[in-house]
């Protein structure tokens, strides 16, 4: 039966996973955070002279804000800013792209893994209606191409154990997801490990030529990055500066002090307990072990930005699916066809929190989004055994206790149902209401209001201290500053995260209002917290009530 | 059977070590509610009467104002007779508690998993884990009622299982036992309640068989309760729970109404956002705070006086075992494993109703759940490599060689940290410094006509009384005693001492008082006689005078 409507339920599938990333898409999250505004500023500077904002030629990767963002999300934003201009919307719009052309791969890759229909397009449903993936399928994130790429690479490996000659896609797939995202550059070749070691011997029976091939293939592909990372220090700054242990005297003040104690003890044995290679071990393994927690995942997520107001990365209804899932596939007794699918679904769930487990703010949503999609795997398995259970232990019980666990399970089926509106509604009505600060809001009318009264202003200062952060992009961004122009302009300067950009009349730069001396025919756009005088010209504010942005003239 | 007796006489020994050895010393000083134990057993030792006078309290002890469960100062009045009114006396119930519920814990997993071919070892595991588990040792380690209150739940839990299989007579022990743990601890007057409920309701069918008996021991809890009930559902007995539970957190209703708000008053969404679903969601929160890995395995309780921060509530090398316990305990499903999670799930519902989450103490009555499930893996994983074929010794000894390795390894780093740094570090935590205070107060007392004590460290009188040893007849006779709408006590003084940050006439030419301050408020221009430090050097008192 399932067979016949595969198609159709397919469809359905997509069409609602399309329908959750591309409603709203511009406006929901409310504005662009900073580094969507980079990478998509990037993408314009690189369409219309060939260079980033740096001026570097073609880059793979993008100096941005001194984070050296592997650049492949920025191409990506080149057609659409040709089709729809450049906004938040064509932003966005790969990721979304990205995110749904995913349901389909991983559609097949789970028929492909387990040879059952039932299965893959359940998996495929739960990740078209999971917060998690929505979440990062409606921003332009990098990491969502990355984890897309991953799961082509994996899909065309699988394939390849028949038709060796798809090994070359794979390895093409997992080469180029180096360039989309930095946990690419560990998760990636991780996988690609496990999918080795896990099928050798198949591997060790093809004909060499397609090994050959493949190794080929994915150098060649890599050899841009990999040239670029061996002869380019900077690109290893951004891993050094979000590694738990990046500033040293704060996170081993205490065990200084306690080597200290044992050095002047003569205490050998604390000499060696205490040595910092023990706490960074520890530190890298609780790292490594606070994304399997029940509160990230189910309830409260990390940081606003990464999840919607009030929920986790998942639904609660899938939690005891989850675990059951997984207890369910430890013993499920497989199939010859699929026995190491299973190796290969729990090694993809073992690696996914490897590249963030020494960085800092853990756990993150972003950093491990490869976790996905081996939960929806998992509950997907789950769901359907218990629904297999329910209809055969039906049979077995008298009609009481039957219609008990019918009402049991449309319970269940509504708690489930309630969850999923709840979510609709946090994410499409509450979000940008509670997390329009997270997001940065307030520059897209503080530009559009800029723009109409600039002619009047010798000159236009712009806080970039916190919460402005890096304020130039979104004016660059929303003005539409001709690429050409900025890089004329910012080559005299040194760059960076430390430098204050300017460009035109436009000075970004600290307000600190009492040492503004030239302030006749000045325009200030600052925070909203910011010290100021003048005449207040006009306050944006959030969606809450809150202010966001003010202007003043000087 | 002789060797399994000779290593659970090891593992008692080693427990036994590991809470006793230097128990008056690390943890480095006692808190206000240990000293509070041990000067109200002091007191009911000499007139049968709690600090403030009433006689034989057998509902609740007023203390701070907290309604402490009284059991723990009966329990230590033996010990203060027997070693006098000091840290260690008043930790011995706890010390010792800790090491029966090692021994108790060998005979309930015994029962609990009656029909398996492994349930020796099983035993011998769970004990032997819990005796040197940083958890129990912890708590073990200072004068935690919870501590005791864990003992009887586990007592309760071991006597249940005898007599619904063997000797149906014990159920009223079991009762008893129960009871007790409600006369004990906050947290399991929940707990208690709810296991008894559990056990009864799934074995209905064995309690019937032995109805006599059942009757009886109900009868014996019933009556046992009774006198408590009147005092369990007074304002005083919530008094705490009021000031911790986040049902009375408002801004969950706040952010509902918003949320009503932005979508317009529609009826669904005043379904979805409903309050309770708010709180519900918190609880949640609380709940799975208690199951995070980070306070399992790797820090361990923010609370200092519960961990020691640098390994977790369990060990990490446990963690494996752990997970591998949780899985083949489903799949084996051997005796009642089912208690088990029941168990470990039902103690943690009380801790999740508070604020402050995860609470190692406030869960501790789900011990020894924990320690069992990594007992469960390890003797799975040693089940497994003593099944190895002949030919891959050479695997299996490096397995066992890299197991013991770990669990040696990471005993001895918490044992080093916890010998060598975690009195240095920490003893703030554990109010230090008003034992040396006070006995220099006491040398000089008498060239003072008035002594103040600062209460920033919080609860100086109880110091006081505690290590001045006052006869508790004289502390009656001279109380300044004030109670806030809250319910708290405040002690402002008795004889010539004064507590408390009142204003001081320092011209006043009739009184020659002695100060003692912290340093950060202590007065320019005056007489510093004594500065009292911490373990790590850093002043934390200061006695001067005019």
């Amino acid at each position: 039966m399932l067979n016949k409507y595969k198609t159709g339920l397919l469809l359905v599938i997509l069409v609602l996973g399309a329908f959750l990333r591309l409603y709203q898409l511009g406006s929901v999250p409310p504005s662009p955070d900073w580094d969507e505004a980079a990478l998509s500023y990037n993408g314009y500077s690189i369409l219309h002279t060939g260079r980033d904002e740096y001026g570097a030629f073609l880059p793979v990767v993008l100096r941005s804000f001194d984070d050296y963002k592997p650049a492949l999300y920025s191409y990506l934003t080149i057609p659409t800013t040709i089709i729809f201009g450049m906004n938040t919307f064509s932003t966005r719009l790969p990721s979304a792209v990205f995110g749904i052309v995913t349901l389909w791969i991983v559609y097949l890759l789970v028929k492909e893994l387990f040879r059952r229909e039932d299965l893959a397009l359940l998996s495929a449903f739960l990740l078209a209606i999971s917060p998690w993936h929505i979440q990062f399928s409606r921003i332009a994130f990098e990491s969502n191409i990355g984890l897309s790429l991953n799961i082509v690479t994996a899909y065309f490996f699988i394939k390849a154990l028949k038709k060796p000659w798809m090994l070359s896609f794979s390895a093409g797939f997992a080469a180029l997801a180096l360039y989309a995202y930095q946990s690419e550059k560990v998760f990636t070749p991780l996988l690609v490990l496990a999918l080795v070691l896990i099928y050798c011997k198949e591997l060790f029976r093809m004909p060499k030529k397609f090994l050959a091939a493949g190794i080929i293939c994915g150098l060649l592909v890599a050899s841009p990055m990999l040239i670029y990372l061996t002869t380019n220090k900077d690109a290893w700054l951004r891993a050094q500066a979000t590694l738990a242990f990046a500033d040293q005297t704060s996170f081993l003040q205490n065990q200084v002090k306690r080597i200290a104690f044992d050095r002047e003890h003569k205490d050998y044995l604390g000499l060696v307990l205490d040595n910092r290679r023990v706490l960074f071990l520890v530190t890298g393994i609780g790292g490594y072990l606070s994304h399997y927690d029940f509160n990230w995942l189910f309830i409260k997520g990390d940081i606003d930005r990464h999840h919607a107001p009030g929920m986790g990365l998942m639904y609660l209804w899938e939690l005891p699916f989850l675990l059951i899932g997984i207890y369910l596939l430890i013993f499920a007794k497989l199939p010859d066809s699929s026995k190491k699918s299973k190796y290969v679904l729990f090694a993809w769930f073992l690696l996914a929190p490897v590249p963030a487990a020494f960085t800092s703010e853990v756990p993150h949503a972003v950093r491990t989004l490869n976790f996905l999609p081996t939960f929806q795997i998992f509950s997907a398995w789950a769901i359907l055994a218990v629904i297999g259970w329910v209809g055969n232990y039906r049979q077995k019980l008298n009609k009481v206790f039957s219609l008990g666990l019918i009402l049991a399970s449309v319970g269940y089926l509504f708690f489930a149902l309630g969850n999923f509106v709840y979510y609709l509604d946090q994410y499409f009505v509450q979000l940008n209401y509670f997390d329009a600060e997270e997001w940065q809001y307030g520059y897209q009318q503080a530009v559009a209001y800029v723009q109409q009264v600039q002619g009047d202003y010798r000159k236009i200062v712009v806080s970039d201290s916190q919460p402005f952060d890096k304020s130039y992009i979104f004016f660059l961004f929303y003005l539409h500053y001709p690429p050409e122009r900025y890089q004329q302009e910012e080559k005299s300067k040194a760059g960076g995260y430390a430098t204050h950009q300017g460009f035109g009349k436009y000075e970004f730069r600290p307000i600190h209002w009492s040492q503004e001396t030239d302030r006749s025919g000045t325009l200030y756009v600052m925070p909203y917290n910011n010290d100021n005088g003048g005449t207040l010209l006009k306050t944006i504010y959030n969606p809450d009530g809150t202010p966001a942005v003010l202007i003043v003239k000087g | 059977m002789k060797r399994s007796g000779f290593l659970l006489v090891v593992i008692i020994l080693v427990a036994f070590l590991l809470r006793f050895w230097q128990l008056g010393v690390n943890p480095p000083s006692l808190t206000w509610d240990e000293v509070a134990w041990g000067y109200n057993a002091y007191s009911l030792g000499i007139d049968g009467k709690d600090e403030f006078g009433r006689f034989l309290p057998y509902n609740y002890l007023e203390s701070f104002g907290d309604f402490k469960p009284p059991v723990y100062a009966y329990l230590d009045i033996i010990p203060v007779k027997i070693f006098g009114l000091n840290e260690f006396a008043t930790r011995v119930p706890s010390a010792f508690f800790g090491v029966l519920s090692v021994i108790v814990s060998y005979f309930l997993v015994k029962r609990l998993f009656y029909n398996s071919s492994q349930k020796e070892t099983l035993a011998l595991f769970t004990s032997g884990i819990l005796a040197l588990s940083p958890w129990h040792i912890m708590l073990s380690r200072a004068a935690f009622e919870a501590n005791v209150a864990t003992f009887f739940i586990m007592t309760g839990v071991w006597l249940f299982l005898v007599a619904v299989e063997e000797k149906p007579w014990v159920l009223s022990l079991s009762a008893v036992s129960f009871v007790l743990s409600i006369y004990t601890f906050n947290s399991t007057r929940v707990v208690a309640p709810l296991l008894v409920i559990f056990l009864g309701l799934v074995f209905g069918k064995k309690l019937l068989r032995i109805k006599k008996y059942t009757v009886v021991a109900i009868v014996v809890g019933i009556l046992l309760i009774a006198p408590i009930v009147g005092f369990l559902r007074s304002p005083q007995a919530s008094l705490r729970f009021q000031e911790v539970n986040i049902f009375s957190d408002s801004s969950i209703v706040k952010t509902a109404n918003t949320e009503i708000a932005n979508d317009h008053n529609a009826w669904w969404s005043k379904i979805i956002h409903n309050r309770r679903v708010g709180y519900a969601e918190s609880f949640l929160k609380h709940y799975f705070d208690n199951l995070s890995i980070q306070f399992l395995f790797i820090h361990g309780d923010g609370n200092v006086k519960f961990s020691i921060q640098d390994v977790g509530q369990m060990y990490l090398w446990e963690l494996p075992f752990f997970i591998a316990g949780v899985i083949f305990l489903f799949k084996k499903r051997e005796g009642y494993w089912w208690i088990v999670p029941i168990w470990l799930l039902l103690a943690i519902v009380p801790a999740a109703t508070a604020r402050e989450t995860p609470h190692a103490l406030r869960i501790e009555s789900s011990l020894p759940t924990f320690q069992l499930l990594s007992a469960y893996g390890l003797s799975m994983a040693l089940f497994f490599l003593c099944s190895l074929s002949k030919k891959r010794y050479m695997l299996k000894n490096l397995a066992l060689g890299v197991i013991v390795l770990a669990i040696m390894g990471n005993f001895i780093y918490f044992l080093h940290s916890y010998v060598v740094h975690y009195p240095i570090q920490y003893s703030s935590e554990w109010q230090y410094g008003y034992k040396d205070a006070i006995a220099y107060a006491k040398t000089v007392q008498n060239d003072y006509d008035q002594i103040r004590i600062t209460d920033e460290l919080g609860r100086p009188y109880i110091y006081t009384l505690f290590y001045l040893k006052t006869p508790p007849q004289d502390f009656r006779k001279t109380q300044d005693v004030t109670r806030d709408v809250f319910g708290f006590v405040h002690v402002n003084g008795f004889d010539n001492y004064r507590f408390g940050s009142d204003e001081i006439d320092r011209n006043d030419p009739t009184k020659k008082l002695l100060v003692i301050e912290i340093p950060r408020k202590v007065p320019g221009n005056v007489k510093i006689l004594k500065t009292f430090r911490l373990l790590n050097g850093d002043p934390i008192l200061e006695a001067y005078t005019f």
